[in-house]
C-alpha cells in the first residue's frame, strides 16, 4: 500500500507529464538547435578563437590581443568605425520616424491603396541589393545620370558631380540609398501594429476632448512601442553591418571617406587574405552592436 | 649462384612490366575545374559553352576521368575562391593569371607544376621572363598557355574631328612621347571632348594606371631585385604631379568612382575618347562604332614598358594524388594538344607562349601591331611578395592624390611605407 497521498500522487504524475512535455519540446526543437549551433554559435566562436591568431592563407600563429593592438593603430579602421557609426546615428532615427509617419498616413486608406503604398515601399527590399545598387549607381553617373540631368535642368549646378567619388557627397548617397532599402519593413510593421490598437479607446480618447497628438501619444504610442524597439535594434544592426551598398556602390572610397567596418573587414579578409585580424575586426563590431541594442532596449523599457 | 642471379633478374623484369602495367593504367578520378571568363565566346553563347565543348573532347579521349565545370566571374570570383579554399573545398583546376596564382603557390595551396616545365617547353617558349612570371622563384605554380600586352586605344574619329590625331604615330610601333600626349589632350579639351579617366574606384584593372604612371617620365613600379616597390622616385612624383595638373585642369578625369570596367564602358560608349585598359579581350568583348586605334602608352623618351597578362591553369593541392595526376594531364591536353591547344590560345584573343605554335592571326594587322608591342614587355613584377597589398595601396594612393586629399609627396610616402611593409 502507497505511503503517499492522492495530492503527492497528483503532484508526482503532474510532474513526469511535464517533464515529458518538455523532452518532447527540445525534440522538436532539436533540429533548429543543430543549425543554430552549427552555422551561428560555432562560426562565432571559431571567430573569436581566430582572432587571437595571426591567421593568413599560409599561417596560423598565436599573437595573443595582437591583432586587437593593431586596430588600435589602425587609421583605416578608426575611420571605418566613425562612418559606420555616422550611418548608425543618421539612419536609424530618420528610418524609424519615417516609417511611422508613412504607415500613420496609409494605415487608415482603404485596403487597395494601403496594400499599394506598402508594396511600393516594400519593392526595393524584395528586389535586394544589386538591382536596386545598379539603378543609383546609374542615377548619380557622372556623365549620364539623371540626378546631374535633372539639377543641371533646374540650374541648381551649372557642372556636373562626381556623387560618388567625391568624399563631400558620397556617404550621403549611401545614406540615401540605405535609406529607401532600410524602411519598406519598419512601415509594413507599423501598419499592422497600428491595426491593432484597440479602437475603442482611441474613441474614448476622442469623446474625452483629446488632441489627434494627444491620442497618439497617450493611446497609440504605447502599444506602438514593441515594434518601435524592433524596428530599431533591427535598423540598427542592418546599418552596422552595411555592406552590399559600399561594396557595390564606391568600395569604400573616396578616401575611405564611405568604408565601414564590414567592408573593411570584407577587403581584410577576402583581398589580403588576413582572416584573424579581419575576425578582430568582427568582434568589435559585434560589441559595438550589442552595446547599441542594450541601450536600445534599455531607453524603451516598458514597465511590462 | 646462378639460380639466383636468374631469380633476381627474374624479379627484377617482373616488377618492371607490373611497374609499366601501373604507369599505364587508365586514370580514373573526378576533378573540377573552375574558370575565369578568359576563353571567349562564339557567336555570343553564355559563359562556360566553349569550356563545355573541350571538357566533352577532354572525357572523350580520357574516359575514366569526369571533369565538373564552373565558371566564375572576375567580380565576386576572387572572394569565391579564397572561401572555397579556406573551406577545403579548392577546385582541382583554376585558369587564371600569376598574380593570384603565384600568392596561392606561396601559401602552400597548389601542386607544384615542375615537371610540366620540361626543357623542351622551356626551350619552345624561349622568354625567360614570361616563364619566371608563373614561378616563386623556386617552383613553377601556373602552366601557361598565352600572353599579351596591356595598351591603351583612342578613338580615332573623335581624335580626327579634334585635329588631335597628329600627335598620335600611327607609323610602325605606335610609340609616342609625353608632350605628344598632353598636345592631344589640350586638342581634344579645346574642342570640348573628354580624354581619358584615370580610374581609381577599386582595384579592377589597375594595371592600367600603373603603366600610365610609370610610363610618362620612365618610373620603375619595383626594383630590379623585386623587394621594394619603387614608385615614389622623382619620375614617380614627375608623373603624378602631372596627371594631378591634367585632371585640375579637365583634360584628363578623375575617375575616382569607377574601375577599368567601367572606363572601358565609357570608352566604347564614346563619353571618354581613351582608354588606358585596352587589351585583346576588351577589344574582343567591346565592339565599338567608331575606330579603335591600339596604342602603347606614352613616355618621355618614346620607349614604352608595357605591361603584360599571361593566361594559364594551377592544380590546387587537395591532398589526392590521383586528382592532381589527371589535373596535370588535362592541363596537358589544353595547352599542349593538337586538338585543342592552338584553338585555345585563339579563344584566348592572346599570343602563344609556344613560339613553336607560329603565327597564329596571319594577315590581322591588330595583331601584328600588338606582335611588336611584345618587344616593350616591362619587368613582370606581380609575382613580388605583398603584391595583393600593393594594389590596395594604389588605387587609394591615386585617390588621395586626384581628390587633393593628399599631396604627391606624402601620397606616395605613404603608398611607399604601406606596400613595402611586408620586406
Amino acid at each position: 500500500m502507497s505511503t503517499l497521498s492522492r495530492d503527492d500522487r497528483l503532484f508526482a504524475r503532474s510532474r513526469a507529464l511535464q517533464r515529458q512535455q518538455t523532452k518532447v519540446s527540445y525534440l522538436f526543437l532539436l533540429p533548429a538547435l543543430l543549425f543554430f549551433f552549427a552555422f551561428v554559435i560555432f562560426p562565432m566562436g571559431m571567430g573569436i578563437y581566430t582572432s587571437f591568431f595571426n591567421y593568413t592563407m599560409g599561417s596560423f600563429d598565436f599573437i595573443g590581443f595582437g591583432n586587437y593592438a593593431e586596430l588600435m593603430r589602425d587609421a583605416t579602421f578608426g575611420r571605418s568605425v566613425v562612418n559606420t557609426l555616422i550611418i548608425v546615428v543618421a539612419s536609424v532615427p530618420l528610418v524609424g520616424v519615417f516609417s511611422l509617419w508613412v504607415a500613420t498616413l496609409i494605415y487608415k486608406m482603404p485596403v487597395f491603396s494601403r496594400s499599394f503604398y506598402r508594396g511600393v515601399f516594400y519593392l526595393p527590399v524584395v528586389m535586394g541589393s544589386v538591382p536596386v545598387v545598379v539603378v543609383w549607381k546609374w542615377v548619380f553617373n557622372k556623365y549620364y545620370g539623371i540626378l546631374n540631368w535633372l539639377l543641371k535642368g533646374l540650374g541648381v549646378i551649372n557642372t556636373s558631380i562626381n556623387w560618388l567619388g567625391d568624399a563631400r557627397y558620397a556617404i550621403w548617397c549611401v545614406l540615401a540609398i540605405l535609406f529607401t532599402t532600410s524602411i519598406g519593413q519598419p512601415i509594413v510593421l507599423y501598419v499592422a501594429s497600428l491595426g491593432n490598437v484597440d479602437h475603442s479607446q482611441i474613441e474614448a480618447s476622442e469623446v474625452d476632448g483629446a488632441s489627434k497628438w494627444q491620442t497618439f501619444l497617450h493611446v497609440k504610442w504605447p502599444s506602438l512601442l514593441p515594434t518601435t524597439l524592433y524596428v530599431l535594434v533591427i535598423t540598427t544592426i542592418n546599418s552596422f553591418q552595411c555592406f552590399a551598398l559600399i561594396q557595390l556602390l564606391t568600395r569604400g572610397g573616396p578616401n575611405g571617406s564611405t568604408s565601414t567596418v564590414m567592408y573593411y573587414l570584407y577587403d581584410t579578409a577576402f583581398k589580403l587574405y588576413r582572416y584573424g585580424y579581419a575576425n578582430a575586426m568582427g568582434v568589435i563590431l559585434a560589441i559595438l552592436i550589442a552595446l547599441f541594442s542594450a541601450l536600445q532596449f534599455r531607453i524603451m523599457r516598458t514597465d511590462d | 649462384m646462378k639460380k639466383l642471379v636468374s631469380l633476381i633478374l627474374a624479379a627484377i623484369m617482373l616488377l618492371s612490366v607490373s611497374g609499366i602495367a601501373a604507369a599505364e593504367a587508365p586514370l580514373s578520378a573526378e576533378i573540377t575545374w573552375w574558370a575565369f571568363p578568359t576563353f571567349g565566346q562564339k557567336d555570343g553563347a553564355p559563359a562556360g559553352t566553349y569550356e563545355q565543348t573541350l571538357v566533352e573532347k577532354f572525357q572523350q579521349k580520357y574516359p575514366g576521368i569526369t571533369v565538373k565545370l564552373e565558371t566564375i566571374d572576375f567580380q565576386s570570383g576572387p572572394e569565391k575562391l579564397t572561401a572555397a579554399i579556406e573551406g577545403g573545398k579548392a577546385p582541382d583546376v583554376l585558369f587564371d593569371a600569376p598574380g593570384r596564382i603565384v600568392e596561392y603557390g606561396k601559401n602552400g595551396r597548389l601542386v607544384a607544376l615542375d615537371d610540366m616545365f620540361t626543357d623542351e617547353f622551356k626551350a619552345d617558349v624561349g622568354n625567360e621572363a614570361l616563364l619566371n612570371a608563373c614561378s616563386d622563384g623556386t617552383t613553377y605554380w601556373m602552366y601557361p598557355i598565352s600572353s599579351s600586352p596591356f595598351f591603351m586605344a583612342i578613338n580615332k574619329e573623335a581624335f580626327e574631328k579634334a585635329d588631335a590625331l597628329q600627335y598620335v604615330n600611327l607609323e610602325g610601333d605606335r610609340t609616342w612621347t609625353t608632350e605628344n600626349f598632353v598636345k592631344a589632350l589640350e586638342a581634344l579639351h579645346a574642342a570640348g571632348l573628354l580624354g581619358g579617366s584615370v580610374y581609381c574606384g577599386g582595384q579592377g584593372g589597375d594595371q592600367g594606371t600603373r603603366a600610365l604612371v610609370s610610363n610618362l617620365y620612365g618610373a620603375k613600379i619595383a626594383n630590379e631585385e623585386k623587394n621594394q616597390y619603387t614608385i615614389a622616385s622623382e619620375q614617380g612624383k614627375q608623373a603624378l604631379t602631372l596627371i594631378k595638373e591634367l585632371v585640375d585642369k579637365g583634360l584628363l578625369e578623375a575617375g575616382t568612382d569607377i574601375v577599368a570596367g567601367d572606363e572601358i564602358k565609357l570608352f566604347a560608349q564614346e563619353v571618354l575618347t581613351m582608354s588606358f585598359c585596352w587589351g585583346t579581350s576588351a577589344a574582343k568583348n567591346n565592339p565599338t562604332s567608331f575606330t579603335q586605334v591600339f596604342l602603347p602608352f606614352p613616355s618621355d623618351d618614346g620607349v614604352p614598358e608595357l605591361e603584360y597578362l599571361v593566361n594559364g591553369f594551377c592544380v590546387f593541392d587537395n591532398g589526392d594524388e590521383n586528382r592532381a595526376k589527371a589535373a596535370k594531364l588535362f592541363i596537358d591536353f589544353l595547352c599542349n594538344s593538337e586538338e585543342v591547344g592552338k584553338d585555345n590560345v585563339l579563344a584566348t584573343g592572346a599570343f602563344p607562349v609556344r613560339q613553336s605554335y607560329g603565327n597564329l592571326y596571319e594577315g590581322n594587322a591588330d595583331y601584328e601591331l600588338l606582335a611588336a608591342f611584345t618587344a616593350y614587355y616591362a619587368p613582370y613584377y606581380n609575382t613580388m611578395d605583398g603584391f595583393a597589398n600593393m594594389r590596395v595601396q594604389w588605387w587609394t594612393m591615386l585617390q588621395a592624390v586626384l581628390t587633393g586629399a593628399k599631396d604627391v609627396d606624402t601620397a606616395l610616402a605613404d603608398y611607399t611605407a604601406e606596400s613595402n611593409k611586408v620586406f
